[in-house]
């Protein structure tokens, strides 16, 4: 009926106390949705860290049993449909030395077969921009940066690399005791272990480490040869890499009853992830169906029991660690909307007390119980419904010039609210779903009805006879 | 008008009983067996004692309370309704098209101005595309009953800049905006001064005279009293009519 929407004009435009409801739902609706998007934008960037050099698959074996057949593992699974591609690597946890006494975990790899299992070709740095990342602390590769080519990768962990890389380092500090000739293995390290000062470029590093064979401590030495960059702080301080055969040498993993060296585990890069489920369980039944044949069937792989795992299995707790951290945000700012839908309800519940006359006056007019009800009603939900499209609104603006924004609080005042060294974000990362615009407009809403709901029924249960009878 | 629509009642109530249920359980007999009818243009005035019950009969009459027993009839020149078998929805069109009603205390919307409040019923009775179609009809209508009241002018006052008298007038206007069979009012001149009162009787009286609508007035007033076509005293929760006799001949 025409007076609903008259008699609602008519309120407003003569109060402001509405329009303060209205402008709690607009921030609410502004703040959480800029937190979700941030929120949102943080993990999709974080989740592409957090994979790393990790390939799609991993075969992992025991770290006291290890894993043997390399040659028949590795033709066992890439036989597995949907797998494109696989390389044996041996990893380890281990003490390093230059001077001071530090970690990491370091990984023997084969490095062509390595690149095609894993992002390491695209993390590897050549020398120059080594030493521009040196001299720019925040300096992050480009993510259009060409993964470097297999010839490159293969060189940088060749012989002559580590003469060249032995002869410059002499020139500077001849008394190493180490000769050009035959220099030690190479070994990659992360760039924040150069730009921490842990590690140099031509170090050789004396590398400590258990053998998980015989159980005696065993040692080498290593030339720092090159450094990655795989964008998470962590992984860029403490992983290494070095050539596989050299780290079982070291590591002493001639396994004596298979008489081969053991494996720490098999980086798979499937065709397409989105089936790496089902390969995952197609890869093991191959590994467990060939480790039960008899050991003279040529295709037998000697019994060990590694584990099979997915990249997003295997950092689950760190994937859903920002997916709960979201959601945690997202309920606690909700409390911002569920606080404005409480100003509604205060505000119309003292809008039906003050209007009561009217409510009595417009019954009597002959309109209905329910039509007094939708009355109250629609304007508690007008006032919502504004306070959320002009939430969204100006979510969307703001997130569109977040990071136009930032600069403009960092020009002003010198603040970064956002600094980039902690995840090498330059940008603030904003993402805004449709999924998360409806998680913020759908609870509004709710809440909005809810406050607005038990005012409208008070209004409808009203006896008209008592509020005309009082002046 | 035909002789057999003067003949039956506008509205008739039957064995009406009201009785409010008191605090130390007992009943509050207000209304007990009441009959009365009003023909059509009659003006009939109701005295009584205060707290005789005239306010609660006009509430059960007006459809904004319901009897404790008995029955109301309402009747238009087609149609027939019995209290006893309205629905909800019958009852809220009844109040807006078949009764007008004029309180002691104006009861204008503060919120709206003069000819807005003249023209609620029809916001209540009309869809917002609809009464936007009828908009200059029902415009007209406002103003004509507004000049009709001695408003001409003072449509886009608000009420607050009234005088009291002004306000009774519009609350009148108002109450006739979708001329029903019916104007029910209580103590119109309860609130107002002796002279507004006077003009307040006077534009009623007129209004009568010019419009078929019934006018059921309760007043304290012996003058307005007198000049009805009837008087009916309510003593005891019933009406006891000093003209009951003439009521037939009377109806012309
Ligand atoms: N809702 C109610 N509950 C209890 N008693 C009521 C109610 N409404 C009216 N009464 C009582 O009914 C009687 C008649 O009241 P009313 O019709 O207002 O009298 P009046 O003739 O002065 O208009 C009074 O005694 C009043 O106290
Ligand atoms: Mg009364």
């Amino acid at each position: 009926m025409k007076y609903q929407n008259y008699l609602i004009q008519r309120y407003l435009s003569k109060r402001w106390a509405p329009w303060a409801a209205t402008l709690a739902v607009t921030l609410g609706v502004f703040s959480l949705l800029t937190v979700l998007a941030v929120m949102e934008g943080f993990k999709i960037e974080m989740r592409d860290r957090i994979r790393g050099t990790l390939s799609h698959l991993v075969v992992e074996a025991d770290p006291f049993r290890g894993l043997v057949g390399e040659d028949l593992l590795l033709e066992a699974i890439q036989g597995v449909e949907g797998v494109a591609a696989a390389a044996p690597n041996v990893t380890t946890l281990a003490l390093y030395k230059v001077g001071v006494m530090d970690h990491c975990v370091l990984r023997g790899v084969d490095p062509i077969a390595e690149s095609q299992v894993s992002d390491l070709a695209r993390f590897l740095l050549s020398d120059s921009e080594i030493n521009m990342m040196l001299r720019d602390r925040y300096m992050l590769l480009p993510p259009e940066r060409e993964p470097m080519a297999l010839e490159q990768v293969e060189q940088l962990f060749s012989l002559k690399r580590r003469r060249e890389v032995m002869r410059w380092r002499l020139e500077e500090d001849p008394g190493s005791g180490f000769s050009v000739e035959s220099p030690p293995q190479a070994i990659i390290v992360g760039i924040e272990a150069l730009r921490s000062f842990r590690l140099q470029m031509g170090d050789v590093v004396q590398i400590s480490s258990y053998s998980p064979v015989t159980l005696e401590p065993c040692s080498g030495n290593f030339l720092v040869v090159g450094a990655f960059q795989s964008g998470v702080y962590e992984q860029d301080l403490r992983w290494a890499f070095t050539d596989i055969r050299a780290l079982q040498n070291t590591l002493e993993l001639w396994d004596e009853d298979a008489e081969d060296m053991r494996l720490s585990g098999i980086s798979v890069k499937l065709d397409d992830y989105a089936s790496a489920d089902q390969i995952k369980v197609d890869v093991r039944r191959e590994i467990e169906r060939r480790m039960l044949l008899d050991e003279s069937d040529p295709e037998s792989i000697p019994m060990r029991s590694p584990s099979y795992e997915t990249w997003e299995d295997k950092r689950a707790h760190l994937i859903q660690a920002v997916e709960i951290e979201k959601r945690i945000i997202s309920v606690l700012m909700l409390l911002i909307v569920a606080f404005a839908a409480g100003m509604i309800f205060l505000i119309l519940m003292l809008l039906v007390i003050e209007k009561q006359r009217d409510l009595g006056v417009l019954r009597a007019l002959g309109a209905t119980r329910g039509g007094v009800v939708s009355l109250v009603l629609r304007q508690g939900m007008f006032l919502c419904t504004l306070g959320a499209v002009l939430g969204l609104l100006g979510g969307w603006i703001f997130l569109e010039n977040i990071n136009a924004f930032h600069d403009w609080v960092y020009d002003m005042t010198g603040l970064r609210l956002f600094p980039p060294d902690v995840y090498y974000l330059e940008r603030i990362p904003a993402i805004l779903r449709w999924e998360d615009v409806l998680l913020v407009c759908l609870p509004t809403l709710i809440f909005g009805f809810l406050g607005s709901i038990l005012p409208a029924i008070r209004a409808g249960r009203q006896d008209p006879i008592k509020a005309l009878h009082h002046e | 008008m035909n002789e057999l629509s003067a003949a039956l009642p506008v509205i008739s109530a039957r064995k009406l009983v009201k009785s409010f249920p008191m605090a130390n359980g007992a009943e509050l007999k207000v209304l007990r067996e009441l009959e009365m009818q009003i023909h059509e243009s009659e003006m009939v005035a109701i005295v009584g004692m205060s707290g005789v019950g005239k306010s609660t009969l006009l509430h059960c009459l007006g459809l904004l309370d319901s009897p404790t027993s008995g029955e109301i009839t309402y009747r238009d020149d087609s149609r027939t309704w019995r209290s006893s078998d309205l629905s909800e929805e019958d009852r809220c069109r009844l109040r807006n098209h078949f009764i007008g009603f004029v309180f002691q205390f104006f009861h204008l919307l503060p919120d709206l101005d003069v000819l807005e409040n003249v023209l609620l019923p029809t916001f209540i009775s009309q869809e917002t595309g609809e009464w936007n179609k009828k908009r200059s009809q029902f415009e007209a209508r406002g103003e004509s009953l507004l000049e009709r009241v001695g408003l001409k002018g003072r449509e886009r006052q608000a009420p607050g800049t009234l005088s009291g008298g002004e306000r009774q007038r519009v609350a009148i206007a108002r109450a006739l905006m979708l001329s029903p069979k019916l104007l029910l009012c209580d103590e119109p001149t309860g609130n107002l001064d002796s002279r507004t009162s006077e003009s307040i009787h006077q534009l009623l009286r007129e209004l009568h005279q010019d419009l078929s609508t019934s006018i059921l007035v309760v007043t304290h007033d012996p003058d307005l009293a007198s000049r009805a076509d009837r008087r009916l005293q309510m003593i005891d929760g019933r009406f006891r009519s000093e003209s009951d006799n003439q009521q037939v001949t009377d109806s012309s």
